[in-house]
């Protein structure tokens, strides 16, 4: 396995441009769509099949009585622990050598199961081919030597690419330094290896808690209750077999036979 | 879990009729061996629509699966593909072409499916050939009902830890939807069995009254589950969880469940089961329990899945 790649969204360097949103679709040669009107510069509201990269925006009450105002480009995870991957029944969804989650079009059978696993609402079908379609990690630049598409587009570095272990080490500095300047609610969402779902391949640093960009707190692989689940479903089985073998077993109410 | 950003598979209504059919064919395929058991010929007609209902309801599955992903060769994807070896994930098992992902239920589920139904086609066959006046060969017919019960009892309840494997709030603190779909396979097993066999009349009334005390039982272990599903979910807590949790209890969704799933699927049939069905069996009363059984047992697992799948906007 070659070093583990990553991307690093700095959301204090954002300035909501959406430069990245747009080299992603022209790259990707992502089909337009209608806008949708969210009432904020967010357009739109939810990753589809044709937005990959989706630049959001939150308002949220400060302490001088006004608002602050969050941007955050947002994008596929690459989870280590990949609720998409575990999901997917056809093999279609795998891990590249650089540690990137990738959908192979030719294999997906559009059940979309991917889909509701994403922790994050990623993954998004796509209704022309009848497949599950998300962020590639720029699969075709990454392998030709190039960085995504996205972050290459980012005129602030807000989005930077790199080797995984290099970029988190850059990133705890500029937590430090935020920190420094005041922002004392600065934190970085998914860099940690040992955090959830074994840490994200594209992570962030935040300048408040993660909910207020929407974010899980906790993010949890689906697949981890499969054990858990089985199990009681195994007990209703012994449970339900015992009662048949009752009632079975009991002489029925006018009893003719 | 915030509510806002996560997707919904959007399953139709195909989906539904599949987990329904697939539990149906499970509940009543068990039942069938157990019967076979203990006594095939004193249960000769429950063991006979047992496993005719399970094949029955279970020819339908990949049908109904194949049309909701759109091309028929798109199913095959499910058990095997020509593919380079690449990661796909913890314990995946490939063999060739072929492919079995543990922690997929989807993936366990496709090849369960598979072993189904050739083991409740098998079962069926061999009823079909005593009934032609051949004789039963009852090895076979053993075989199958013992390894199929097991690969039943799997059909009835993966659908349940396949939803409670997506990041759905509703499903993902939910532990028991497996269990609860387990009952409900075998509460429709059960009465799909009953009302054939009311239907067909005939000297069947010690068989009514046991699958009307049988199916009492799996009501209450459904009932129970589905107490234990909502304990589950609304002490998990999330501001997710509880708008989920909201959509299912109160709203739209809210009259279907507690009018179809709890007063049509489980208070109306024990009632009337305990008020007598159970003793007197008369076939159609019995009939009429295992509609309500059937109806009910079908909107439980409608309403959860669609509830589960609202998104929020």
């Amino acid at each position: 396995m070659a070093r583990t790649l990553a991307m690093f969204t700095d959301v204090s360097l954002c300035i909501g441009c959406r430069a990245c949103q747009v080299a992603c679709k022209q790259w990707n040669q992502l089909a337009p769509e209608e806008p949708e009107w969210t009432g904020t510069y967010q357009n739109h509201a939810h990753f589809t099949d044709k937005s990959y990269r989706l630049v959001r925006f939150f308002e949220q009450p400060n302490d001088q009585g006004s608002l602050t105002w969050h941007m955050m480009s947002d994008v596929c995870k690459h989870c280590a622990q990949a609720g998409c991957l575990e999901a997917c029944p056809t093999g279609a969804i795998y891990r590249t050598e650089y540690g990137t989650v990738n959908i192979n079009q030719d294999v997906c059978n559009g059940c979309r199961y991917c889909v509701s696993a994403c922790p994050f609402g990623v993954v998004a079908f796509n209704e022309n081919t009848g497949t599950a379609t998300k962020c590639t990690f720029c699969n075709d630049r990454i392998h030709n030597g190039l960085g995504p598409a996205c972050a290459k587009a980012c005129p602030t570095e807000s989005i930077r690419f790199g080797f995984r272990d290099e970029l988190a080490t850059k990133a705890q500095k500029r937590v430090d330094e935020l920190k420094k300047m005041g922002f004392k609610d600065a934190q970085l969402y998914g860099s940690d290896q040992n955090g959830p779902l074994g840490g994200l391949n594209a992570f962030f640093l935040l300048l408040g808690k993660p909910s207020i960009y929407g974010l899980p707190e906790k993010p949890k692989l689906p697949q981890r209750n499969v054990v858990l689940d089985s199990l009681l479903s195994i007990g209703s089985a012994v449970v339900v077999g015992l009662g048949a073998l009752v009632a079975f077993r009991t002489r029925g109410g006018n009893g003719d036979a | 879990m915030e509510p806002g950003l996560l997707k919904s598979s959007d399953w139709p209504f195909l989906i539904d009729l599949y987990f329904f059919l697939g539990g149906l064919a499970g509940g009543a395929f068990v039942i069938a061996t157990i019967a076979n058991l203990l006594d095939g010929r004193r249960y000769r007609d429950v063991v006979r629509v047992g496993y005719y209902l399970a094949f029955l309801a279970i020819i339908p599955g990949p049908i109904l699966l194949s049309i909701d992903l759109g091309l028929p060769t798109r199913f095959l994807h499910m058990l095997m593909v020509s593919k380079p070896s690449v990661d796909i994930g913890m314990s995946a098992i490939t063999l060739g072409p072929f492919h079995l992902k543990l922690f997929s239920p989807m993936s366990a589920g496709a090849w369960a499916l598979l072993g189904f139904g050739v083991l409740a086609f098998l079962a069926a066959l061999d009823v079909f050939l005593e009934d032609r006046g051949g004789r039963s060969i009852a090895n076979l017919r053993v075989a199958a009902g013992v390894i199929g019960g097991f690969f039943a009892f799997f059909i009835a309840a993966y659908p349940g830890v396949l939803l409670g494997a997506t990041a759905r709030p509703l499903f993902i603190s939910a532990h028991w939807l497996g269990a609860l779909f387990l009952a409900v396979g075998a509460s429709t097993g059960g009465a799909a069995i009953a009302l054939v066999l009311s239907l067909l009349g005939g000297r069947t009334r010690e068989s009514l009254s046991q699958l009307m005390r049988f199916t009492a039982f799996a009501l209450i272990i459904q009932l129970a589950t589905l107490v234990l599903f909502i304990v589950w979910v609304s002490s998990a807590g999330s501001v997710g969880v509880s708008h989920a949790l909201a959509s299912l209890l109160s709203g739209p969704y809210g009259v279907v469940f507690w009018l179809g799933a709890v007063i049509v699927g489980l208070v109306a049939p024990l009632a009337l089961q305990f008020g007598g069905v159970i003793k007197k069996a008369a076939p159609a009363m019995v009939a009429l329990v295992s509609v309500l059984v059937l109806v009910g047992g079908f909107i439980v697992k409608y309403v959860i899945i669609a509830a589960g799948q609202v998104v929020a906007s």
